[in-house]
């Protein structure tokens, strides 16, 4: 290989890889506070401010009326932090502690604003809510800066008035609401929102402590907000760490995960894809059904139609959004544990922002996300737990075959259903990096259980046992009964949360990060691996070929992403296009796709080639068909490729074409056979021309110096005449264009009586330019094919012989064809091989060796003619003919011949054998003299 | 009696919902669940079986047979000394699909492993259902390729244990390879770990193995 080619290869592959790992973009600051306040990702940050906030609502003030005045105003916390402004929401978190404090307001939630007394401050703003509570802005910063906030907050509040009407069915359906209107505003007749299905089925579990921590969150949603305003203070989180009552854990839910905020964005949505696709199929559908009876099976719900719909519903839904992932087994479980606590609505959103926020990649079609997390999570116990890594590691246990179906299902099928669902609120709270802590707090409290075996096998058994013992008294044996009442799960979470606090989101993200690459790049090598192996068997590729086909495959498919399994894998025609343009030279982009004639045979040509390769006829093509195509189209032997190029013609199969197949066929041949035409590359024929020409110029050269050739070599700074020997080429595409064409006609008329043509053989017209010639050649084609007279048929055998019977057109089939695909090499670079020049010399090169042997025969013929009677030059002669020959009687002195300085023959046997091989192979190659062809050109005939 | 005992690990492939897990379950524990919860990753379970003077320890690793998760197949074949490879005898499709693992583990896994092809839902057929899958077909398959071959259901019970202990005769009766077996332990054989996906390896070095010259 050349060192050009490697570096195209290397800059190809290169490409390759850019395109696998462009996926870890930079985190954009919008992206970042989308991240932190669980925005939809339409959310973009308006303006920013810094501000001392404080929130005043109807229960404190009816509690602090007696005291009224500057007292109650005193006694109410006051934050300091900074302010967002998006279009549809105002965000505020503590400046020093954002756990302390954060604030997420809709828009459409304030009612009025008012300015108030700006104090000490440049300026005061309060807001009032729907619900009366009033939240104080107190702005700090320079006043041309906080008017600029107030005024681009005017404008989003003005632009969101028409989403205001959307928000009180939306309170609707929040159970805090629900709560609230119950208890305080006393209205006894009020029904519970739509819910879960726990409601009606029961939520698993003891249900002993629901009532207090009602409780909780009731005073929490007075005091701090509720749903869309909500206030997330420390008492939030710790409220969320000691259980949340299952009533209001599909709220909750939906606030953690931010699914609230898109349920809110898009009303109706869920309703409308499924609408939208009633009715329609899918293999993801396909696969739901399934599972359905499958998921969660112990549970009531799950065991009638109610729960099924709904799991149904949920999951098609999803599937229609995203259709790259469509359905993934665990899916159905995670839907299912959701459905306990959402209605559908929210579940679906609760979905979509776990999938993409929260374990992104984890149930596409690689599942890259799932193994990728592997990886983190062994880096993890490598760096926390050294000692159960060494033990790992020594005794060969894969430790994602234990911990793999933890992340995966986010807990829900190894442990028993309450404690995955107080895993899960967790993890919604936090982020993904939850998942980490519990698994390693998961071998950190079984460590010395673990360290006890010494296969992947018996971890599981030890975990599964454990998991069925959460429930149980982590110190049964502790004399101090507070000990014996801790649960094995308590001492998980504070193992977890506490022992591993240092895994943070940041961590996790940045790990992801790091091992990214190489999964995606193992993803992408098993699955070429794959489906390498799953192939069909083809005859004229090899393994190597089959590998740069696959390569050159899915690089044409710009939208697929292998590692990451999103986009379609089948190829269109475009791609196809595309696809055969990065190796086929006469597909390659060039200076004739500006003519609209050669654009328009291009492709009709191709869309015959597509369309014939598209086996299923679904306008698509598999990995698969187009290695069926290049296979037939590679085939070695001349017959079969002019039967294969025949058939792109002949629908019917009746191995006929009539006259508008002929004229195709040869518009085919134009458009094929361009890039010899126009000079872009060089076939044998020519290649020999011009090696000739160069060993006979080099023997002019030393005869006329005197000198004999000694030692051959190519001179280095060779000049050819490129324009004569591109003209030549030239010429001889037309010639055969044209005596195609009219010997087409001409022999497939013999099924019907015509007058004769005038047979015009251009070949002969010397003095014609191109021009001229191609000229005629139209007229001949036009006159062909108007001539109502000539309903022409021509089958294939009449085919075969008009092509054996044109040494180019031979030559084409036989080889130039073949040879213009290339499939060997490995990724070929879009604008490689370039103009004429290049590739003439590229194969001069290569056949070096040959034209040194050319010189030698010339030399050797000029030798023996000029001096017969010279024995050095006799034996020269014989040596290179017949070497090995010893049987062969001519005068032949060894001794002579050593004694020769002139021709010292210590390696000339060596040089006589390739020449003698050369020869041989210039006899093969030269089709005009071959005389298998010959036969097969007179049974042709015949037939 | 000297009663030695040899583990053996067993993995299950096939297509999703041609019944790994219920085979599982009707050797396992000799019960049927019509609704089981599809796996996730891979169930492990294990089950003796005595053989004459000695025991068997079948540990079985039971596949999630989704499409997608044919990534994670090999991190579960790896090692193993057996392997069914399932498919359902109303649904030609998973029988292509059987095809396609039987060559994935000879490439890929252990060289001595024992594969058995195992049809399964028999019981369908016998009460009127159409077979799609002819026994013949199965059968050529699984002389071309070596293979054990059963027709099982699951349901009824019928052939189950049969594979199993097909499987553990056979793992038997290669006397030289069980010394080797228990000189190594329950880890079984090893094999070119390349051909797996490793998450440990860094790229590059798990890709230079394979076929494929990327």
């Amino acid at each position: 290989m050349s060192f050009l080619d490697t570096l195209r290869q290397k800059a190809a592959s290169v490409r390759l890889l850019d395109r696998m790992v462009d996926v870890s973009q930079p985190v954009s600051r919008d992206q970042k506070i989308r991240n932190e306040f669980k925005l939809p990702p339409e959310e973009f940050t308006l303006d920013d401010a810094n501000a001392d906030i404080s929130v005043m609502h109807p229960y404190d003030k009816m509690k602090n009326k007696p005291a009224e005045g500057q007292s109650s105003r005193a006694a109410r916390y006051v934050y300091s932090g900074h302010l967002y402004l998006t279009a549809h929401y105002l965000l505020f978190k503590d400046s020093f502690d954002s756990t302390s404090c954060t604030l997420t307001i809709n828009l459409s939630t304030i009612r009025k604003v008012e300015r108030g007394a700006a104090n000490s401050y440049t300026t005061s703003l309060t807001l009032t809510l729907y619900s009366e509570s009033q939240v104080i802005i107190n702005f700090i910063g320079l006043r041309h800066r906080t008017e600029q906030f107030c005024r681009k907050m005017k404008d989003a509040l003005r632009d969101n008035v028409p989403n205001t009407k959307n928000l009180s069915p939306f309170l609707e359906s929040c159970y805090s609401e629900y709560l609230i209107a119950k208890n305080i505003l006393g209205n006894s007749d009020i029904h519970p929102p739509p819910t879960g299905l726990g409601y009606k089925f029961r939520y698993p579990g003891d249900a002993s402590k629901e009532k207090p921590k009602l409780k909780l969150w009731f005073d929490y949603f007075q005091k701090q907000g509720k749903n869309l305003t909500i206030m997330k203070t420390p008492l939030f989180h710790k409220a969320i760490r000691v259980g949340v009552p299952n009533r209001l854990r599909g709220e909750i839910w939906e606030l953690c995960s931010g699914a609230m905020y898109s349920r809110f964005a898009n009303p109706n949505a869920y309703q409308h894809i499924l609408e939208a696709n009633t009715g329609k199929e899918s293999r993801a559908i396909e696969e739901i059904e399934k599972d359905l009876n499958r998921s969660l099976p112990e549970y009531a719900a799950y065991q009638e139609e109610t729960g099924i719909s709904r799991l149904r519903n949920v999951l098609t839904a999803y599937s229609w959004k995203n259709p790259d992932v469509g359905y993934c087994q665990a899916m159905n479980i995670l839907v299912a544990g959701l459905l306990i606590f959402m209605t559908e609505e929210q579940a679906f959103w609760c979905l979509v922002s776990i999938c993409d926020n929260y374990v992104p990649g984890y149930y596409s079609k690689t599942m890259y996300g799932t193994l990728l997390d592997q990886r983190v999570f062994e880096s993890f116990v490598e760096q926390t737990m050294p000692l159960m890594w060494e033990h790992i590691t020594e005794n060969d246990i894969q430790l994602s075959v234990v911990s793999l179906p933890w992340f995966l299902s986010l807990f829900f099928t190894s442990m028993p259903l309450p404690f995955a669902f107080r895993i899960m609120d967790l993890f919604l709270l936090n982020g993904p990096n939850a998942l980490f802590q519990v698994a390693l707090g998961i071998l950190k409290v079984n460590g010395d259980d673990l360290l006890e075996v010494d296969d992947d096998g018996m971890f599981i058994a030890i975990l599964k046992r454990y998991f069925q013992t959460l429930d149980q008294s982590a110190n049964p044996d502790s004399s101090n009964p507070k000990y014996r009442q801790i649960t094995k799960f308590q001492e998980l979470l504070v193992t977890s949360f506490k022992e591993f606090s240092n895994i943070t989101i940041d961590l996790v993200e940045q790990q992801r990060n790091r091992y990214r690459k190489d999964i995606l790049h193992n993803i992408e090598s098993f699955a070429k691996r794959t489906q390498l192996r799953n192939l069909p068997s083809t005859r004229n590729l090899s393994q190597e070929n089959l590998s740069n086909i696959y390569d050159l495959f899915y690089l044409s498919i710009e939208s697929h992403k292998i590692s990451m399994g999103t986009g379609s894998s089948n190829m269109d025609f475009e791609a196809f296009i595309q696809f055969l343009s990065s190796f086929c030279d006469w597909c390659k982009p060039g200076d004739s796709d500006h003519i609209p004639r050669f654009r328009k045979q291009k492709r009709e040509f191709l869309k015959r080639m597509f369309n014939r390769w598209d086996r299923a006829e679904v306008g698509e093509l598999t990995l698969n068909d187009v290695v069926y195509g290049l296979d037939a189209a590679l085939s070695k032997d001349l017959m079969s490729s002019i039967n294969y190029f025949f058939g792109f013609f002949d629908q019917s199969g009746s191995e006929t074409v009539n006259g508008e197949g002929i004229l195709q066929i040869s518009e085919a041949l134009l458009f094929l056979t361009d890039a010899w035409k126009s000079g872009k590359c060089v076939d044998k024929l020519t290649k020999r021309a011009i090696e000739d020409d160069i060993a006979d110029s080099l023997v002019l050269k030393s005869s006329a110096s005197g000198q004999m050739l000694e030692d051959v070599q190519l001179p280095s700074g060779v000049t050819i005449e490129e324009e004569k020997y591109k003209q030549e080429q030239t010429e001889r595409y037309l010639c055969a264009a044209s005596n195609f064409l009219q010997r087409s006609f001409e022999y497939s008329k013999a099924t019907e009586p015509t007058e004769e043509v005038d047979l015009l053989d251009l070949s002969d017209t010397d003095g014609e330019n191109d021009d001229a010639k191609k000229k005629r050649w139209e007229a001949l084609r036009a006159n062909a094919a108007l001539n109502p007279e000539k309903r022409s048929v021509m089958n294939l055998a009449t085919f075969r012989m008009i092509i054996l019977a044109d040494a180019t057109y031979e030559l084409f089939f036989a080889e130039t064809f073949r040879k213009s695909i290339h499939v060997d090499e490995k990724v070929v670079a879009l604008d490689g091989r370039g103009g004429a020049l290049r590739s003439m010399f590229d194969g001069l090169l290569a056949d070096g060796k040959r034209v040194a042997s050319q010189v030698r025969r010339r030399v050797d013929s000029v030798a023996t003619r000029n001096s017969v009677s010279s024995g050095s030059a006799l034996e020269l002669s014989d040596n290179q003919d017949e070497v090995d020959d010893f049987s062969n009687d001519h005068t032949f002195d060894e001794n002579e011949v050593l004694k020769n300085e002139l021709l010292s023959f210590d390696d000339g046997k060596d040089d006589g054998e390739r020449s003698a091989q050369q020869q041989k192979k210039l006899q093969t190659f030269s089709f005009n003299d071959d005389p298998q062809s010959r036969e097969n050109s007179l049974i042709e005939f015949e037939t | 009696m000297n009663t030695s005992v040899t583990s053996i690990k067993l993995v299950l492939l096939g297509e999703a919902a041609v019944g790994k897990s219920s085979i599982v379950l009707r050797f396992v524990s000799n019960d049927f669940a019509e609704n089981k919860e599809p796996t996730i990753g891979a169930a492990f379970l294990t089950q003796r079986v005595n053989m004459g003077d000695h025991t068997i320890k079948f540990e079985i690793w039971d596949t999630a047979g989704q499409e997608r998760f044919a990534s994670l197949a090999p991190m579960y074949y790896r090692n193993a000394q057996a392997a069914l490879v399932v498919y359902d005898v109303t649904k030609p499709q998973s029988f292509i699909k059987a095809r396609h693992w039987v060559k994935e583990l000879h490439e890929q896994a252990s060289r001595d492993i024992i594969i058995a092809l195992v049809g399964n839902k028999l019981d369908i057929i016998e009460n009127g259902g159409e077979r799609k899958v002819a026994r013949e077909e199965a059968e050529n398959l699984a002389q071309q390729e070596g293979l054990l071959f059963f027709e099982t259901s699951a349901k009824s019970g019928s052939n189950v244990n049969e594979v199993f202990l097909g499987i553990g005769q056979k793992i038997s009766l290669k006397p030289a390879q069980n010394a080797q077996d228990g000189g190594q332990g329950s880890s079984g054989l090893r094999i070119n770990d390349d051909s797996r996906i490793d998450l440990r390896a860094p790229y590059g070095q798990s890709s230079a193995a394979g076929s494929c010259n990327c």
